[in-house]
C-alpha cells in the first residue's frame, strides 16, 4: 500500500469486549450503567463493570447469577449486530485514511503512513479517532507497527496482563524482537491449533522460529506459518478493505420494546451516529433522512396498529451536524404520538449532499447568520409543523383573498432572498441612510383582511359595527371578477371609519347570492341586510 | 444657568461616571445599544435611546388590530429587513391577528419575502377566534426566535390570560436578540404589571393620526400622550373623482363633510390588478 520509499504505518484498532459494549450501546443510557450480562446458554459470557462489583463472573450458571444480582440486565451476544458496530467503527476510521480493513470480527486496521501529514502527525490523528468513536463507550485497544499482521497482533495483545500501552513507531528489527515474546494464542491460525500447539511445547512465536520450517508446515499446515512470516513483513499480506456502501441504511432491534418517544430517540441517536460517520467518510452530508419504526401489537388480536411508521426528516441545509439533527429529530417525534410500542429502528439516508462544505468561521458573518436563521426555522418547522410557519407572497389577483398568499415557509429560499447589507451606510455616514428607497407608504390594501368577512348590521341604510354607524371615507372601488374559476365576486369596496376613529375596508356584495368558494370549508358569509360585510382593518 | 441645573448636570455626569445603567430620576435612560430610530424625531425624543430598545421587550397596547400599529413600527421593521442596523435579517410575525396583506406591507417597506409567519397549531385565525389558540407553542417559537439571536425583528401578538412568569421568561430571552421585539397586547393590560421596560398604549387619533401613551419608561412619566401623523390612506388622501354622496351617512364627527367618494384609487398595485 505504502510507496517503496515510505515505510508502511498500520494502527490496530481491538475491541476486546464488543460483544458485551455493541449490545449496551442499544440500551437506554441509564440502563448502561446497571448490571449487565451477556450470556451464551446458561452461562454468562461477559459482564459489566457493575456486574462484576457486584461478583458476578463470566462462566458462572444463570441461577447463580440472578441469586447475587436479582435486578441483572441479560443480553444475547449477536454476531450481526457486533459487525454493524465494527462497521460503523471502521466508518469512522474511513475519515482519516482509505486504507481500513477489517482483520477479525472485533479488529479494524488502518493504514496511515499516506495520510499522517494531512491529519496533522500521528498523536493528533490517534487523539482524533478516540474523540470521535468516544460516545459509543467502546474499550478499544491501539497499538501502531510496520506490518498489519503485527499490528493487530500488539492490539490484541495489549489485553494481557504484562503489556503496557506502546503507541510508538517501530522498525522492522525492533518489531520481530517483540513479536518473538508474543503468545501463539493471539495469532489467528494460532487459536485454532492451540491444543495441538500446547502438546508440542511452543508458546510464543520464538519458539515457532527456532524449529525448520519444513517438519512444521507438514505437521501443522502451511497457514500458521504464512501468518507469521506476513507479520514479520517478510512475504506480503492480502486485505479485505472495507468499502463505503454508496446507500446508507442502518437497522437497530430494540433491547425493550420502546413505548415512549424518548426511549425511541435513545435509539435513533445511535443510528444518526452511524449515519454521520458513513456520510462524514463519504465526503458529504446529509440532506434527507427517513426514521421507519416498526410497531408490535399490542396484544394479540390487534388489528389497528400499524405495522409500521415513517418519519421523513428533510433538512434546508445539508448538514453534518450531529446535534442539530438529533434536536430536529426530538423535536418531530415529540410532535407525532407513537401509534403502537416500537420494537424495531431504522434510518436511511434518502439524499447526501455531496458538494463542498461551508468553512468554519471564527466571527460571525453572513454566512453563520443565515445558517443560524436556518437552523432557527427548521427547528420551528421540527416543532410546529411546516404548515405552521410561513411566507407570505404577493399574487397578482383583485380578489383581496387571493392576493396574498401563505406557503409553507423554505428556509433556504428566505436566506437568499434578504438583501445584502448596505456596507457604506455602515461606514459612518449617518445621513447616507436616506438615500434607500423610501418606501411608498400610501396604503391602498389593509394589513389585516379578515379571513371570513364579517356580516354588518345595517342602521338607517348605513352599515353599523358593534352597533355604530361605520363614516364612509372613500369608495367604491369596485371588484368584478372572478366568473372563470367558480369564485365570482362582485363587490364594491369602501374605506370606513369606526366610532374609535380606527379605519376599517368594508364591502357590499352586489350579488343576490354570496358565492360560497368552495375550499373555505366553513362556507362564505351569510348575506347579512344590505350586504355589508367588514373585510379588513387598516394597521 | 441657576444653582439647581448645575447641581443636576453634576449629579447626572457623576452617575454616568458610576454605571452607565445608572440615572437620574429626571432624566432618560442611555441605552447601551443604540435604539433603532422610530421614523417620527417627536417620539424618538421620548424613548430612551433615542428609539425602539434592542435586547428588550417593548409592550404595544391596543384596543383592536388595526389602529395604526403597523403603519407605526413600519419604518424600523424596513430598516431592520434592509439591513441598516446590523445585518439583513427577517422580520418575524408571531401568531398575527390575520395571515399580513403581502401588498400593504410591501407599501410599508416591508418585501414579502423577508417576512416570517408563525402561526399557532390552528393556523391562521381570524381576530375573532383568539381563544382557540394553544399559547405555549407560540411562546417556545417566540423565545426560540429570541434566544437564537438570528431574527431581525419580532412582532409578536400574545394570548390574553397569559402568567407573569412566561413574560419575564421572554424579556430574558430577550436579552440575546440584537433587535426590536414587539409584544401587541390588549389595552386591558395595562393594568398589569410587566417586565418589558417600554410599555406604549396606542389609539387612533383621528383621520391619519395616532395617540401613542407612554405608560413605562427608563426616565419620568410621560403625563400627556404624542399625537403622531401616520402616512395616509391613498384612496382617503387622494380622491380624484367625487360624486355626491348617495345614502346620507349620519355621524356624529365634526368634520363628516369631508367625507367624500372617490373612485378606486389604484395606486401602488401591480400591472395585472391595474
Amino acid at each position: 500500500m505504502a510507496s517503496a520509499h515510505r515505510p508502511a504505518l498500520w494502527i490496530g484498532l481491538h475491541l476486546p469486549a464488543l460483544p458485551l459494549e455493541a449490545w449496551a450501546t442499544t440500551l437506554p443510557p441509564d440502563q448502561r450503567l446497571q448490571p449487565l450480562a451477556l450470556m451464551a446458554g446458561a452461562r454468562v459470557e461477559a459482564v459489566n463493570a457493575e456486574a462484576a462489583r457486584q461478583g458476578l463472573q463470566v462462566g458462572m450458571k444463570r441461577a447463580t447469577a440472578l441469586a447475587l444480582v436479582p435486578q441483572l440486565i441479560r443480553g444475547q451476544a449477536d454476531a450481526a449486530r457486533e459487525a454493524e458496530a465494527l462497521q460503523a467503527l471502521a466508518h469512522v476510521a474511513l475519515q482519516f485514511t482509505p486504507s481500513v480493513a477489517q482483520h477479525d470480527v472485533a479488529t479494524v486496521l488502518l493504514e496511515v503512513s499516506t495520510t499522517l501529514r494531512a491529519m496533522g502527525g500521528l498523536q493528533r490523528l490517534l487523539e482524533q479517532l478516540r474523540d470521535n468513536t468516544a460516545h459509543w463507550g467502546f474499550t478499544q485497544q491501539v497499538a501502531l507497527a510496520p506490518t498489519a499482521g503485527a499490528a493487530a497482533l500488539l492490539a490484541r495483545w495489549l489485553g494481557a496482563p504484562n503489556r503496557s500501552e506502546s503507541e510508538r513507531t517501530l522498525s522492522i528489527r525492533d518489531l520481530k524482537k517483540l513479536v518473538d515474546q508474543a503468545p501463539l494464542a493471539l495469532l489467528s491460525a494460532g487459536a485454532a491449533q492451540w491444543p495441538q500447539l500446547q502438546l508440542m511445547g511452543l508458546s510464543t512465536v520464538a519458539d515457532l522460529r527456532t524449529l525448520p520450517r519444513d517438519g512444521l508446515s507438514r505437521r501443522l499446515g502451511p497457514a500458521l506459518l504464512a501468518e507469521v512470516d506476513a507479520l514479520c513483513g517478510d512475504t506480503p499480506q492480502a486485505h479485505t478493505w472495507v468499502t463505503l456502501p454508496d446507500y446508507f441504511e442502518a437497522r437497530l432491534d430494540l433491547f425493550s420494546r420502546a413505548d415512549t418517544t424518548q426511549q425511541v430517540l435513545y435509539g435513533a441517536q445511535l443510528l444518526l451516529e452511524r449515519l454521520v460517520a458513513w456520510a462524514r467518510a463519504r465526503r458529504g452530508r446529509v440532506q434527507r433522512l427517513q426514521l421507519h419504526m416498526l410497531h408490535e401489537a399490542r396484544h394479540r388480536h390487534d388489528d389497528s396498529t400499524p405495522a409500521r411508521s415513517e418519519l421523513d426528516l428533510a433538512l434546508a441545509e445539508p448538514s453534518n451536524d450531529l446535534k442539530h439533527m438529533s434536536v430536529l429529530l426530538r423535536e418531530r417525534l415529540a410532535q407525532t404520538p407513537l401509534p403502537a410500542p416500537t420494537s424495531e429502528l431504522r434510518i436511511q439516508c434518502l439524499e447526501l449532499a455531496l458538494t463542498e462544505a461551508p468553512s468554519g468561521e471564527l466571527f460571525p458573518t453572513r454566512a453563520s447568520e443565515q445558517q443560524g436563521l436556518m437552523r432557527l426555522v427548521e427547528r420551528l418547522q421540527a416543532r410546529l409543523g411546516r404548515d405552521a410557519v410561513r411566507s407570505v407572497q404577493a399574487v397578482a389577483d383583485h380578489r383581496p383573498e387571493r392576493a396574498t398568499q401563505c406557503v409553507p415557509l423554505n428556509a433556504a429560499d428566505l436566506v437568499r432572498n434578504l438583501p445584502q447589507r448596505h456596507r457604506r451606510a455602515q461606514a459612518g455616514h449617518a445621513d447616507q441612510g436616506a438615500e434607500a428607497p423610501r418606501p411608498q407608504q400610501n396604503l391602498v390594501r389593509p394589513v389585516w383582511l379578515l379571513q371570513s368577512p364579517q356580516a354588518l348590521g345595517v342602521r338607517q341604510s348605513a352599515p353599523c359595527l358593534d352597533g355604530h354607524p361605520l363614516r364612509i371615507l372613500a369608495g367604491p372601488e369596485r371588484i368584478e371578477t372572478g366568473w372563470w374559476d367558480s369564485s365570482l365576486m362582485v363587490r364594491d369596496y369602501f374605506v370606513a371609519q369606526a366610532r374609535d376613529q380606527s379605519l376599517v375596508w368594508i364591502y357590499r356584495s352586489r350579488l343576490p347570492l354570496q358565492v360560497t368558494e368552495p375550499d373555505d370549508g366553513a362556507g362564505g358569509p351569510e348575506l347579512a341586510d344590505g350586504g355589508w360585510f367588514l373585510h379588513g382593518r387598516f394597521a | 444657568m441657576d444653582a439647581l441645573s448645575v447641581v443636576l448636570s453634576d449629579a447626572s455626569s457623576a452617575a454616568a461616571l458610576i454605571h452607565p445603567d445608572v440615572w437620574l430620576g429626571h432624566q432618560l435612560g442611555r441605552p447601551a445599544h443604540r435604539a433603532i430610530p422610530t421614523g417620527w424625531a417627536a417620539l424618538d425624543r421620548q424613548l430612551p435611546g433615542g428609539g425602539w430598545p434592542r435586547q428588550a421587550l417593548t409592550e404595544l397596547l391596543l384596543k383592536h388590530p388595526g389602529v395604526g400599529e403597523m403603519r407605526l413600527l413600519a419604518t424600523a421593521l424596513a430598516a431592520t429587513a434592509r439591513g441598516e442596523h446590523g445585518p439583513a435579517r427577517a422580520v418575524m410575525l408571531f401568531d398575527p391577528p390575520a395571515t399580513p396583506c403581502a401588498w400593504a406591507m410591501e407599501q410599508l417597506g416591508l418585501p414579502a419575502q423577508t417576512l416570517v409567519v408563525v402561526h399557532g397549531r390552528e393556523g391562521p385565525r381570524g381576530a375573532a377566534r383568539r381563544h382557540l389558540l394553544t399559547a405555549t407553542d407560540v411562546l417556545w417559537a417566540l423565545e426560540q426566535a429570541l434566544r437564537s439571536g438570528h431574527a431581525g425583528a419580532v412582532l409578536a401578538w400574545l394570548p390574553d390570560r397569559l402568567r407573569a412568569d412566561a413574560l419575564r421568561r421572554l424579556q430574558l430571552a430577550a436579552q440575546a436578540h440584537d433587535g426590536p421585539a414587539f409584544l401587541l397586547r390588549g389595552i386591558d393590560e395595562r393594568l398589569k404589571p410587566s417586565p418589558a421596560p417600554l410599555r406604549l398604549a396606542l389609539h387612533p387619533d383621528g383621520l391619519h393620526g395616532l395617540s401613542v401613551m407612554v405608560l413605562k419608561r427608563r426616565g419620568p412619566p410621560l403625563q400627556q400622550a404624542l399625537s403622531l401623523p401616520l402616512p395616509p390612506l391613498a384612496a382617503v388622501d387622494r380622491p380624484h373623482r367625487v360624486r355626491p354622496v348617495q345614502d346620507p351617512v349620519p355621524t356624529g364627527q365634526p368634520d363628516a363633510a369631508e367625507a367624500v367618494v372617490v373612485a378606486a384609487a389604484l395606486q401602488g398595485l401591480p400591472e395585472a390588478v391595474v
